[in-house]
């Protein structure tokens, strides 16, 4: 009996105005966005590619072991297409080196401060605005309209029980909705894959299952809401405006209050404070750093006289006195900066934590909405949210940690030559026979011997640049990023069991309203 | 007649459960605005004014020489607004602050503790509320004033009498319009109400008038949405479809169209990247210096002795002159292009009477994209007013060459005596302070968007009127 219901409740809504305004809303919206948000994406991997390519170049031209600093890249979501969250804003390279922290721009990247005035746009607002009023509206009248027409009557007085007809009305909904929901993936979908450049992996395809799923929780959530108002009230009229008014507070209201209200709440600690702090723990490191290489009067001496990769410097010859005081005095360096790099990498950390404190507020307020967890669920989903990001940064510690390590084994604890130069000891012994008169000569007051002194001693430290080729870097550890939809997974599923609650909560409510629900018609 | 029918209009509206839900959403949205902003404003006058007393009695400290007051670098910051109370205009994610000497002036910066990790958001003030939640209850209120009637069957019965259409259409009209600004007048009153007693600041005559201008405007935008209400309402056939087509219409209206904003600004127009511009600033530099002998032998050495019978001072004021002045006009290039292109999506936004009520109130208020450009005006003319100031004070030294010009080297590190180094008077420097528009030139500004709100008025109204003309009350 309840399959009757539901299929007779399916068959009437599909016919309706309503539902065909709504579905026809969100298939216009789809075609109109999908194809921009796809070109943005496809402009953003571009970029990325071109990026990844040119540090991979950077890499084959390093010389000395100082010159690695290679630049990471945060490969830009597919799936950003559906949720934007905030991948846009948030910084999209990191520079490793391994004498410094890693400097993730965390930062809004936003090129033109003014475009800010502007709400991200994607798939999912369609999904959260349009749908959740489609769902209330195909709800507000299910019971107390059919108390209206009479209807109820005629079926109560079957031998129906209640919950039989609640449990129809609710698959019949759930039947209806399912339908625009499964236009608009499909239809997204279509239109991504319509883009030769757009591949989508095990990992997005799951993404995406879930996120159909999580969309469908979410609009049985607010139909049962439209449900639990129908159930409540004796007018269609009166539990549609109350299912409106809901409607509002959650679309509208809620999502923007709340972070008004948590910025409010836990101000963030001023960025000044924490980048005097930084300052001054950096000025800490030189000074030490100046202490130390004070112990050496010749480390000063190897100056870059070649250009090396990543538009750093390097060393080709220089004479034994500082060959041997540089390689000590880098070793006994490198000791004191990775602490201090360590401890402004914790200094960094705790800002975002702040940031992330602050997040949180936001969101645990805002989770009075289901549109706003539907909202937080999908960003997650989509691998856009802070959480991706983070993961992201602990990804480039760890890189940094490696590149660090992989140096240090190559060079002996930093105290190698080929750490900052490609001279060798023969050749600094010749160098000092061959900087004397090359800087006698200069005494000379003829031009043509200068010239001919200089050309000379070019020509020689041409020829040692020509015996070495760059580094082989072939185990050199490579960044992989790749977000496991896993660990999404995992952050996602509190969200989405709220959602689920919600759902229980509300058709319950709405049972007890109907058991209780008084069918005579006026 | 009329006033017959506005009168049950608004009675049986005051009864009504929306209005009661409406009633209360709106009055508590409002005050609780009005306290959060008091806080808000607190906090931000005392940042501004920390802020400019330290640029002050950092610029007192360099009045020891004229040369150090041309080359101090002044930092100012947007005046926090009472009228933020009205309208926001997204400015706390807009550059509020800029750094400039008397020769360059870099592109404004954001300097504030801003969340970016928190999505962009619209503060809760009138304007947010009135745009979005009133506007819904302008719907809520009129979506069954004709068909709704008309399924009761009171439609035909009040048509049977000598009542023409037109006074039935008007009355329906007034008589939502009187019900909305019972929520809204209440609202605004107990709105100023919390700012007035929590001793801010006073509220100027002109700030006065430009509330009451924020109030009509809001006025004129309920209007059209009322109109456009009763005009579906005419067309639909029952009030359940009246109710869904307006609901999708206030969502497209309100909410979509708005948001498609970015998508339009990144069609039709770009901004050069941070890297492109200095990369153009570069260029222009380096193609100046290498035709440097167009401003006179020798402008473009480097010797540093003012007595060096090689060095040709006026040439290379010229050149440093010539050059800043080039820099200034790539920067200043730089920034109409953001603004253009900020102001592309804005214009395509205007589709929507919500873009159109928020920009004109923007404009009357004083805040938003206009206040950041008018900002940026006024630091320039500020600095040529500074600029002005020096090259008085200067012409009356006589020890100096009267050569003001940008270079590291004329700053003082040689004793080439290019501007006077004679102490100031503080009281006598000109000094920064942001002016407001005045009420004409905020609605000249303003004057675009409120003929666009009369035009979407006139026509919904013509709309519902021919629709309600022909409609069939069987």
């Amino acid at each position: 009996m309840i399959w009757k219901i539901a299929r007779k409740e399916f068959l009437l809504n599909l016919m309706t105005f309503k539902f065909a305004v709504g579905t026809i809303l969100c298939v216009i919206l789809v075609v109109v966005f999908v194809p921009v948000l796809a070109k943005d994406y496809l402009q953003r991997l571009e970029e990325y590619n071109q990026n990844v390519t040119a540090n991979e170049a950077e890499l084959r031209k390093v010389m000395v072991y100082k010159n690695i600093l290679p630049m990471v890249y945060r490969p830009p979501s597919v799936l950003s297409v559906f949720s934007e969250g905030i991948e846009k804003r948030l910084g999209t390279s990191a520079k490793i080196s391994h004498f410094d922290v890693p400097e993730v721009s965390a930062t809004t990247d936003e090129i033109n401060p003014y475009m800010s005035m502007f709400p991200a746009l994607d798939v999912s607002l369609v999904l959260r605005i349009v749908f959740s009023a489609l769902a209330l509206l195909v709800a507000y009248n299910v019971i107390s309209g059919e108390r209206e027409q009479g209807t109820l009557k005629l079926i109560l007085s079957g031998s129906i029980p209640r919950h039989h007809i609640l449990i129809g009305k609710f698959l019949a909904g759930l039947m209806i909705l399912i339908v625009p929901v499964t236009i608009v993936f499909i239809l997204a979908l279509m239109l991504l894959l319509s883009f030769p450049m757009i591949e989508l992996n095990a990992a997005n395809w799951a993404g995406i299952g879930l996120m159909y799923i999580a969309s469908l929780i979410f609009i049985s959530a607010m139909y049962n809401l439209g449900l639990f108002f129908s159930s409540l009230m004796k007018q269609s009229s009166i539990s549609l405006i109350l299912g409106l008014f809901a409607w509002v507070i959650f679309v509208v209201v809620v999502p923007s209050g709340s972070i008004y209200l948590a910025t409010q709440i836990s101000p963030l600690e001023s960025q000044e404070k924490l980048e005097a702090q930084r300052v001054m723990t950096i000025q800490e490191c030189r000074s030490k750093e100046l202490e130390a290489s004070g112990k050496f009067p010749h480390w000063r001496g190897p100056k870059s006289d070649a250009d090396g990769a990543f538009g750093t410097g390097y060393t080709v010859v220089c004479d034994e006195s500082c060959l041997h005081d540089a390689s000590k005095a880098y070793s006994l360096m490198q000791s004191i900066v990775s602490n201090y790099s360590n401890s402004i990498w914790r200094l960094e950390l705790s800002y975002f934590d702040s940031l992330l404190k602050q997040k949180h507020l936001a969101g645990n307020i805002a989770r009075i909405s289901p549109v706003s967890v539907y909202e937080n669920v999908m960003s997650i989903l989509a691998q856009s949210d802070f959480g991706s990001f983070r993961s992201f940064m602990d990804n480039v510690k760890a890189y940094r940690d490696e590149i660090t390590e992989y140096i240090r084994s190559k060079t002996d604890n930093f105290s190698s030559y080929s750490y900052f130069t490609i001279c060798t000891e023969e050749d600094a012994k010749e160098y000092q026979k061959n900087i004397g008169p090359f800087l006698e000569s200069f005494k000379s007051e003829n031009e043509q011997d200068r010239e001919k002194a200089a050309d000379n001693f070019d020509r020689w430290k041409n020829g040692i640049m020509a015996r070495h080729s760059p580094l082989s870097l072939q185990d050199f550890p490579r960044f992989s990023y790749r977000p496991g939809i896993a660990k999404s997974i995992k952050r996602a599923i509190p969200d989405l069991a709220l959602l689920v609650l919600v759902n229980i909560l509300l058709f319950s409510l709405s049972f007890v309203a109907f058991i209780r629900y008084d069918v005579r018609s006026d | 007649m009329i006033w017959h029918i506005v009168r049950k209009e608004i009675f049986e509206n005051l009864l009504s459960l929306r209005f009661m839900l409406s009633l209360i959403l709106i009055i508590s949205l409002f005050a609780a605005s009005s306290f959060i902003f008091v806080g808000k404003y607190k906090q931000q006058s005392q940042d501004y004014w920390e802020k400019t007393n330290k640029n002050l009695s950092d610029l007192s400290k360099n009045l020891g020489r004229l040369n150090d007051l041309a080359f101090f670098e002044q930092q100012i910051l947007h005046k926090p607004k009472l009228l933020a109370l009205c309208v926001e205009g997204y400015e706390k994610s807009f550059p509020n602050y800029v750094k400039f000497n008397i020769f360059t002036i870099g592109l404004p910066e954001v300097k504030a503790s801003v969340n970016f990790t928190l999505p962009y958001f619209s503060d809760v003030n009138w304007v947010f509320i009135i745009s979005l939640v009133l506007s819904f209850v302008a719907f809520v209120l009129t979506f069954d004033s004709i068909c709704g009637e008309k399924e009761a069957g009171t439609l035909r019965m009040m048509l049977a009498n000598n009542i023409p259409r037109y006074k039935v259409l008007l009355g329906k009209y007034c008589g939502a319009m009187l019900t909305l600004c019972i929520p809204l007048l209440v609202g605004l009153i107990v709105s100023l109400i919390i700012v007035i007693t929590s001793n801010i600041t006073g509220i100027s005559g002109l700030e006065w008038l430009k509330i009451l201008v924020v109030v009509i405007l809001s006025l004129l935008y309920l209007s059209l949405f009322v109109f456009l209400g009763v005009f579906v309402s005419c067309r639909a056939t029952c009030s359940a479809n009246c109710m869904v087509v307006l609901l999708l219409m206030w969502v497209s209206l309100v909410i979509l169209i708005p948001s498609l904003g970015r998508t339009a600004s990144n069609m039709f127009s770009e901004t050069p990247t941070r890297v492109e511009l200095n990369r153009k600033l570069y260029e222009t530099e380096r193609q100046m210096w290498d035709n440097s002998d167009q401003f006179g032998k020798n402008a473009g050495n480097s010797y540093a002795d003012a007595n060096d019978p090689r060095m040709n001072l006026p040439a290379r004021a010229r050149l440093y002159n010539a050059l800043t002045n080039a820099k200034n006009g790539i920067i200043e290039d730089h920034h109409n292009k953001m603004m253009a292109q900020a102001l592309t999506g804005r214009n395509f936004t205007c589709l929507s009477p919500t873009a159109v009520y928020q920009r004109a109130s923007e404009a009357v208020a004083g805040v938003g994209i206009g206040r950041c450009t008018d900002f940026y005006r006024q630091a320039k003319r500020y600095q040529m007013n500074l600029k002005e100031f020096i090259r008085s004070k200067d012409a009356e030294d006589p020890d100096s060459r009267h050569l003001i010009f940008d270079e590291d080297n004329s700053r003082g590190a040689f004793d080439w005596r290019t501007i006077s180094k004679r102490p100031v008077d503080f009281s006598t420097v000109p000094k920064f302070d942001e002016q407001n528009l005045g009420l004409g030139h905020s609605l000249k500004l303003a004057i675009w968007d409120i003929v666009l709100l009369i035009l979407f008025n006139l026509v919904f109204f013509a709309a519902s009127f021919v629709s309600f003309l022909r409609y069939d009350v069987r």
